[in-house]
């Protein structure tokens, strides 16, 4: 159940940038990984990595960006920070549209980049957060979903009873069982459960 | 004072016009002695160009004199007045027509050519009209049937204008009279000049044919030294063969050469020259500024792979030092001293960024998008620029402008680049001069319908001759530190937006950018 721990993956083909940002983020307590160029990050990744990854837009092989649209490809959330020597305006639009997190000019301010990695891994953290909560939400039984659900609505043991057609005794049951499952100390926190475990779809 | 000026420059003028009227007094027909070659006429138009209508008085009396000196007064005292005032009017109306389309007198381009050929040959046409028609007014034609007479002032008084006219105003400008001393220094223009005046023995005497027959071998050596020297040269060729062709004239008086038939191949002649010289000029001028877009296109890609290869080796550089800071703090008791020289050498390295973030910032103009610019908006970005760049400095930054300016049509970005670059320039001008009055002086005014100027006036020292071109060349710098870019880049910038960047000549430093207003506001 534990999760890999967030690592910020950095894709530079420039030995000394690679180098100094290893030593830099290492020191200020990041987890870091690298890559030399897009092919290389490609051919290592595993659908399980978490973090973010800090890609330059100017690579041997595929850019930077063309990086970003191959793991939106494949399916992945990992969030992108674009980094560049050579700014331009165009690239850093197209790096926004395909939803990247930051675009940096090198050389980057540390702060900037800090502040970049962390709102990378706040937004990460959220998502390994609810993957969690929709896993342990699948070992609950069709019958406590409903309850689950009801409950969440801000509806009361009685009511819930009488949509689901049970007693408000039986919901009571249900419920006790549900907060243990899910591992809940009380009704608040089962409530941000099962809002966590819905799709953001209706999130207005 | 200026009415002590004013009379030492009529007293240049009149000896001139006299004697011009002196040398050039040959053929003349009918009782009042209409003569085919009238150079005066040229130097009392651009007398009045140059110098203002103002001097319009001083003309009409210089004419009068010259009546009296030249001609012995055939018609008397009043109708000499009466004809002196309609050369005067004639020469005036010209004049200001000319002050009102030439941007400025040194004629620079074949549009320019193509007024002063329209408005000498449409306004000499009037004068000879109204002129001839005095004449026979007052009976004094005597046999000359008008239509003879009004030909021969016509073309005398054209051709005069036309040989004249350029050649003083190409001795006036100082950029031209350059060139022409550049000009006179080759050897090959000896041996051009040799063989026009051997060309104009042959045509004359050589080959005891009739001149106006054989005039057209002349037009040889004119496309060597049109096509070699440009304009320059045309115009001085124009005026070695006009002086040949009266000197023929007078040696051959009694052979009654077809005087009015040569003057009209010398005004085909000159015509050829000065537009031939004019397009060759034009082309050479095309080809420099292509040069200098390509190398400014070199320069612009240099630049981008210099601040890409720099920018890496500065990121390394500043995550090196914020390591180190960072691993001295680890060691709890941080040497101070040692801290700070690391934030030290990465204060340095984020100021080597800036320099290369400034240097790709000038290049960066390459898309243009053209928006309206209101003018107090222009003047606000003027005054928010000048504060931005100068601080709390010394100079005085004053922003005029004229009431009902309408909007510009131009690329924000770009423009505040070119007024940055400009106001910087000027600050630096004045720093190098030293003078005792520090002070820039921006002002906006109206250049013509369609486009806007934008003066920058500093204190300093001002540009001379040689560098007010020169300044605008890529790498060229009159500053000990300067890359010589700014300038090169300000001016493609407002050549792409259809306006232009010139320094003028001044005892202080003067640029006249010019950009484009917004046609449907």
């Amino acid at each position: 159940m534990q999760p890999e721990p967030l690592t910020v993956h950095i894709v530079d083909d420039d030995a000394s940038v690679r180098d100094s940002l290893a030593l830099m983020l290492g020191l200020a307590g990041f987890r870091t990984a690298f890559f030399a160029d897009a092919e290389a990050f490609l051919a290592a990744w595993r659908a399980d990595w978490s973090g973010c990854v800090v890609a330059d837009l100017k690579l041997p092989g595929a850019s930077g960006l063309e990086l970003q649209a191959e793991m939106a490809r494949r399916g992945s959330p990992l969030p992108f920070i674009i980094i560049t020597a050579h700014g331009d305006v165009p690239a850093a639009r197209a790096a926004f549209r395909a939803d990247a997190v930051d675009f940096l000019e090198k050389p980057f301010d540390q702060v900037q980049l800090r502040a970049a990695i962390q709102n990378a891994f706040s937004k990460e953290s959220m998502r390994l957060r609810r993957a969690a909560d929709a896993d342990r939400l699948a070992c609950l039984t069709t019958r406590e979903r409903e309850v689950l659900a009801a409950a969440a609505q801000g509806l009361h043991a009685k009511e819930i009873g009488r949509v689901l057609g049970i007693s408000a005794r039986t919901v009571e049951v249900h419920k006790t069982r549900i907060m243990a499952k899910l591992g809940a100390r009380n009704v608040a926190e089962l409530v941000r459960l099962a809002l966590a475990a819905e799709p953001p779809q209706d999130a207005k | 004072m200026p009415l002590l000026r004013y009379l030492r420059d009529s007293l240049v003028f009149a000896p001139c016009y006299i004697a011009l009227d002196w040398a050039s007094y040959i053929d003349p027909v009918g009782p009042f002695n209409i003569t085919p070659w009238n150079p005066q006429h040229g130097l009392a138009i651009v007398w009045l160009l140059l110098g203002g209508l103002s001097h319009a008085p001083a003309v009409l009396a210089t004419v009068v004199v010259a009546e009296a000196v030249v001609r012995g007064l055939p018609g008397g005292y009043f109708i000499a007045a009466l004809t002196s005032l309609t050369l005067t009017g004639g020469f005036a109306s010209m004049a200001w027509i000319l002050r009102e389309l030439l941007p400025d007198p040194g004629l620079r381009s074949t549009r320019h050519l193509t007024l002063l050929t329209a408005v000498v040959v449409a306004g000499t046409a009037i004068v000879g009209t109204a002129f001839v028609g005095l004449l026979r007014g007052a009976g004094l034609l005597g046999a000359t049937p008008v239509p003879e007479a009004l030909l021969r002032f016509w073309v005398g008084d054209a051709v005069g204008i036309l040989i004249t006219a350029p050649l003083l105003l190409v001795v006036a400008d100082p950029a031209r009279r350059a060139g022409l001393l550049a000009l006179a220094r080759r050897p090959e223009s000896l041996a051009q000049a040799g063989i026009l005046v051997a060309a104009m023995w042959l045509v004359f005497d050589g080959l005891h044919g009739d001149p106006a027959r054989l005039f057209y071998l002349l037009f040889v050596p004119l496309i060597w030294i049109a096509a070699r020297g440009g304009m320059n040269g045309a115009v001085v060729a124009a005026a070695i063969v006009q002086i040949g062709v009266v000197i023929g004239i007078n040696q051959e008086a009694g052979a009654r050469l077809p005087v009015l038939e040569l003057q009209a191949l010398v005004a085909t002649f000159t015509l050829t020259g000065l537009y031939l010289g004019m397009m060759v000029d034009e082309r050479e001028r095309a080809a420099e500024s292509l040069r200098q877009s390509l190398r400014l296109a070199a320069a612009g890609e240099m630049a981008g792979a210099i601040a890409h290869e720099v920018n890496q080796p500065l990121t390394a550089l500043s995550n090196y030092g914020e390591s180190a800071l960072m691993l001295l703090a680890r060691q709890g008791a941080a040497d101070a001293a040692l801290s700070d020289i690391v934030r030290k050498m990465l204060q340095e390295s984020a100021r080597a960024a800036e320099v290369v973030r400034r240097l790709r910032d000038f290049f960066r103009s390459g898309t243009t998008r053209l928006e309206s610019l209101p003018a107090e908006e222009l003047l606000a970005t003027v005054r928010r620029i000048g504060q931005q760049v100068l601080g709390a400095e010394t100079p005085v930054l004053s922003v005029r402008d004229e009431a009902e300016l309408p909007a510009l049509y131009v690329d924000r970005l770009q423009v505040e680049v070119v007024i940055r670059n400009l106001i910087a320039n000027a600050q630096d001008a004045i720093r190098s001069g030293g003078a005792e009055a520090r002070s820039i002086d921006v002002q906006v005014r109206r250049h013509d319908p369609e486009h806007l100027c934008l003066v920058f006036a500093d204190s300093g020292p001002g540009l001379s001759l040689e560098m007010r071109e020169r300044v605008f060349e890529p790498f060229v710098s009159g500053k000990a530190t300067g890359m010589g870019l700014g300038l090169a880049i300000s001016r493609a910038i407002a050549e792409a937006h259809g306006g232009s960047l010139e320094a003028r000549a001044a005892a202080h430093g003067e640029f006249h950018l010019v950009l484009p207003c917004n046609r449907n506001p």
